[in-house]
């Protein structure tokens, strides 16, 4: 399980995230709502170690995630789909995935087996698997990004924005990946400003404002709650 | 017709050594988005470890430039370590005037050991080839031959073995790269270690053509920074592309007009390139 517990992220004088306490139990999907500038994208750097906190821990099935260093953390098994993908736009879509298991470098057959997964779950990527990741559209980018982070076989997906300037009908491919990388037991952490795709999928949310937790709860209660209805289902 | 053979294997020759210190260069320039301006000083002291193996052990040419190739790889990494890794968060220039110390450093370090004056190096297989009235030297051939190889050794390198690929990820996303779990301090450390093997190989290789001075890692310095920036700064194909570009301007230019403005043929072409491409010719505008 992930726990994370009165955690805080300054940027120099500007504190990013405030006492933030959050938990992800094994098999869950769960959904951070939250406008831009919430802190979702701090939270989630914070997670994969690429920034450390100022106070306060993050554990993964007991081991601390605080580090700072992003390659113990995805060895233990957190991956981060980042915002904006960081892609390396020119090698080829495969070289992207392939560098997705660099964890798992000795294991080249455990490496193939996945690259067979993520393609069955992304079929629009096998004809592109040698063209450069930069060449692709923005949906097909986004499912290198998610397949690369897959790659690593996480036990724990940390997904920020995938939907981010996405047509429609690849949210929905992207969200429905989502939902079969769930089923096989990957718990995931999804950021989302597109709550109501979101919650059509999560099992519990939170939502952050001003770098705070302001409400959390189940689908059923955050779908019916009238402050996140007006804020971010824009009903 | 036969000067013009020659001329074009002076060219290939001098355009190979370019590139290996080029490719060096931008290799570290891509992986630490800083420009090394030691590189020059590393080049320098791999045309002095050169000579001094081959004095001071007496062992074959061959040998002396793979010995030297290591001790630069190594010197190198350790410059990453003791210089760059330490200035990693400060503003670039820092990095910047602590490298320009290093090479000023390491001329100086030679010159107490060395001397000021000029060494010369004897060629590995002196005289000359002869086919059909073209004449090239034996140490150009070897020049050309060996500066290709390591070339395609580098690319091989680069495109096909998934530690090559952890230097051109890190280039391309530096946090991609570590959200993928590489290390990016061993991958910087390696990077310029390559670039010290590659900058001794090019210098080991012109030695015996070209003096040994101390000055000799400041002109290159000037020439690769020049060549880089015409390809475009980390940009592998494009320091190959610009290294040719700078040494048939050079070689022919000095041959067809006047060898005094070699040089500035060359940097004349590279302004023009700035002024019709600024981000250099193999670099995509951002």
């Amino acid at each position: 399980m992930l726990e994370v517990q009165r955690l805080s992220v300054n940027y120099g004088p500007f504190r990013a995230l405030h006492d933030v306490d959050l938990t992800v139990q094994e098999g869950e999907i769960v959904v951070l709502l939250g406008a831009n500038g919430a802190g979702k994208s701090t939270l989630f750097r914070t997670l994969s170690g690429l920034q450390r906190p100022s106070a306060g821990t993050a554990t993964w099935r007991g081991v601390p995630l605080t580090g700072g260093r992003p390659e113990f953390n995805v060895a233990r098994g957190v991956a981060l789909c980042p915002e904006g993908r960081l892609l390396f736009p020119d090698l080829s879509v495969e070289k992207n995935l392939r560098l997705g298991a660099f964890v798992h470098r000795r294991d080249a057959a455990g490496t193939e087996r996945e690259l067979g997964r993520v393609y069955d779950l992304f079929p629009d990527l096998v004809g592109k698997r040698h063209a450069p990741a930069g060449s692709l559209s923005g949906g097909q980018q986004q499912m290198v990004a998610i397949a690369r982070s897959l790659m690593a076989r996480p036990q724990l997906l940390l997904l920020d924005e995938p939907s981010l300037g996405l047509a429609p009908l690849v949210v929905e491919q992207v969200f429905a990946a989502i939902s079969r990388v769930n089923a096989s037991g990957v718990s995931v952490l999804l950021a989302e400003q597109n709550a109501f795709a979101a919650l059509g999928i999560a099992h519990r949310g939170y939502v952050l404002e001003g770098g705070r937790v302001s409400l959390q709860g189940s689908q059923e209660a955050l779908l019916g709650d009238d402050r996140v209805r007006s804020a971010y289902l824009g009903v | 017709m036969t000067i013009l053979f020659q001329q074009l294997s002076n060219a290939l020759a001098l355009g190979g050594v370019y590139a290996l210190v080029a490719l060096g260069l931008t290799l570290v320039y891509g992986v630490m988005r800083v420009p090394n301006f030691a590189h020059g000083g590393l080049y320098m002291l791999g045309a002095y470890f050169t000579y001094a193996v081959l004095n001071g052990l007496g062992v074959p040419y061959v040998v002396a430039l793979l010995i030297a190739a290591v001790a630069v790889a190594l010197l190198a990494a350790l410059l990453e370590r003791l210089v760059f890794y330490p200035l990693r968060n400060a503003p670039h220039v820092h990095a910047m005037i602590a490298a320009i110390g290093v090479l000023f450093f390491f001329e100086a370090v030679v010159q107490r050991i060395w001397g000021a004056d000029f060494k010369q190096i004897a060629e590995p297989i002196p005289g000359i080839l002869n086919v059909g009235g073209v004449v090239i030297t034996w140490q150009r051939l070897l020049v050309i031959l060996a500066s290709v190889l390591a070339m395609l050794g580098l690319n091989f390198f680069l495109k096909r073995t998934l530690t090559g690929a952890t230097i051109e990820a890190m280039s391309q996303s530096r946090e991609g790269a570590r959200l993928v779990g590489i290390d990016v301090n061993r991958v910087g450390m390696l990077t310029f270690a390559i670039s010290g093997a590659l900058a001794a190989v090019a210098a080991a290789l012109i030695a015996p053509i070209v003096s040994v001075a101390p000055s000799m890692g400041e002109v290159m310095n000037l020439k690769v920074f020049a060549i880089i920036i015409l390809g475009g700064m980390g940009s592998v194909p494009g320091a190959i592309v610009g290294a040719f570009l700078l040494a048939f301007a050079e070689v022919f230019g000095g041959f067809y007009i006047n060898l005094d403005f070699a040089d500035v043929i060359g940097f004349a072409a590279l302004v023009l390139v700035l002024a019709i491409r600024p981000q250099g010719l193999f670099r995509r505008g951002t």
